[in-house]
């Protein structure tokens, strides 16, 4: 069994008191909380932490732990507590592991006895522990979001098979509803990693992440696509073909249309969950010069030029 | 090891069903709630709420930093606030930097 020195990992003395050790305990659980550190490791080193808090913060636990760490000796790289000591300190089960505990084979060797459980927040739980949820991203294409879309999800998960913990790969067939939207997370009961122990398996949660489109980019419910057009056709106004998710569609360019300028076609955007209702999607113009270009058009730009005078930078020349 | 597709359905979760995968108490629901952490789907009176799988996540993110890091409910709200903007950002980080690709292009 691997000794667990609650003291140095905290980073204290072993006469330090309860301020100084809650104090260390919330520097290194800001540190290393999962929710705040998505860094490999971190989920381990928390639960390391919180552990030897559990045991310091609590003078009885502390007073056992101290004596097993004073009288307890090291062999090779076990360590073993004192002899009688098992006896003396109730019924535990040497040798058993606790699973659906977070802790440690020490910790539960100290404290984990009977038909309590101990989990990493020290709550004593009488009931059945139940395994881990578990969150996955989950790829989908904005053309998916319009219906319900069936859709296969594969991870992976440890599973105790009775005597060792194996790489488990599964396999689901979810539908996702219409309507998802980025970063919305949706939750498959029972499909997290089991119970260690027969108990209720965790859930599943996948965090929606939508594909980025080639030509679209979404703004709430409604889709923005960049829309080319030639100088003359942002002149004089033009037909032009726009692509939307569930096809093509006409769409006419006013005449003197800026670059910027925004066309809104109802209801082509994403759909709102529940109802059909759609955003909108917006087009917006970008003005593409063509490329090169030979004798008798540069001739045209130069009568242009000439008969439109125009000074696109007018406003710098008002404001020097 | 391998196994086969399996079809399963997407479900909301209910206050009895949060306090009990959770281990918590209906009135830690409701100080979720509360401080906006998270808003039922339906439901008037606590026990008739519904959850859908974004709230419950933000609901498990709070009640864990609640215990693990010992702070009140205020401050978690702030903290579970700040990473909600803070994954928006970068959402909108990602949206802005395709789209100013198109605008360069």
């Amino acid at each position: 069994m691997e000794f667990k020195d609650y003291y140095k990992i905290l980073g204290v003395d072993e006469n330090a008191d309860n301020k100084t050790i809650k104090s260390a305990y919330r520097k290194l659980a800001r540190k290393y909380h999962p929710d705040m550190n998505s860094e490999e490791g971190a989920e381990d080193k928390f639960k390391e932490v919180a552990e030897a808090y559990e045991v310091l913060k609590d003078e009885a636990k502390r007073a056992e732990f101290d004596e097993l760490r004073r009288y307890g000796h090291f062999a090779g790289n076990g360590f073993e507590p004192p002899p009688g000591w098992q006896q003396a300190h109730g019924s535990r089960r040497q040798g058993e592991a606790q699973f659906g505990s977070d802790f440690s084979e020490f910790f539960n060797s100290m404290f984990g006895g009977g038909s309590h459980e101990f989990d990493f927040r020290g709550q004593t739980r009488q009931q059945q522990s139940r395994g881990r949820d578990v969150e996955i991203e989950m790829p989908v294409f904005l053309e998916e979001t319009l219906n319900d879309k069936q859709k296969t999800v594969e991870y992976q998960l440890s599973e105790f098979d009775g005597r060792q913990v194996k790489p488990v790969k599964k396999h689901l067939r979810v539908t996702i509803p219409q309507g998802v939207t980025e970063g919305e997370r949706i939750r498959v009961k029972g499909q997290g990693e089991p119970a260690m122990g027969g108990g209720i398996p965790g859930d599943l949660y996948l965090h929606i992440r939508l594909v980025p489109h080639p030509l679209f980019d979404v703004q709430g419910r409604n889709l923005v696509v960049t829309l080319p057009v030639a100088p003359w056709e942002a002149a004089l106004g033009a037909k032009v073909t726009v692509p939307t998710l569930e096809g093509d569609i006409k769409l006419t360019i006013k005449p003197n249309s800026q670059a910027g300028n925004k066309l809104r076609i109802k209801g082509k955007g994403l759909k709102r969950k529940g109802s059909g209702e759609a955003g909108d999607l917006l087009a917006v113009i970008k003005v593409v010069m063509p490329p090169g270009g030979n004798k008798e058009t540069q001739a045209l730009w130069e009568k242009l030029s000439e008969s439109a005078a125009f000074d696109p930078r007018s406003e710098w020349s008002n404001a020097s | 090891m391998t196994q086969r597709a399996l079809t399963v359905t997407v479900t909301e979760l209910s206050v009895s069903d949060l306090c009990q995968l959770e281990h918590i108490e209906e009135h830690v629901v409701a100080e979720v709630v509360e401080h906006g952490i998270a808003e039922p789907l339906a439901g008037e009176a606590i026990d008739e709420w519904v959850f859908d799988g974004t709230s419950a996540h933000w609901i498990k993110k709070a009640v864990r930093l609640h215990q693990d890091l010992e702070i009140d409910w205020i401050a978690v709200s702030l903290v579970i606030d700040l990473m909600q903007q803070k994954e928006l950002l970068e959402q909108e980080n990602e949206r802005f930097r395709i789209q100013l690709g198109r605008f360069m292009d």
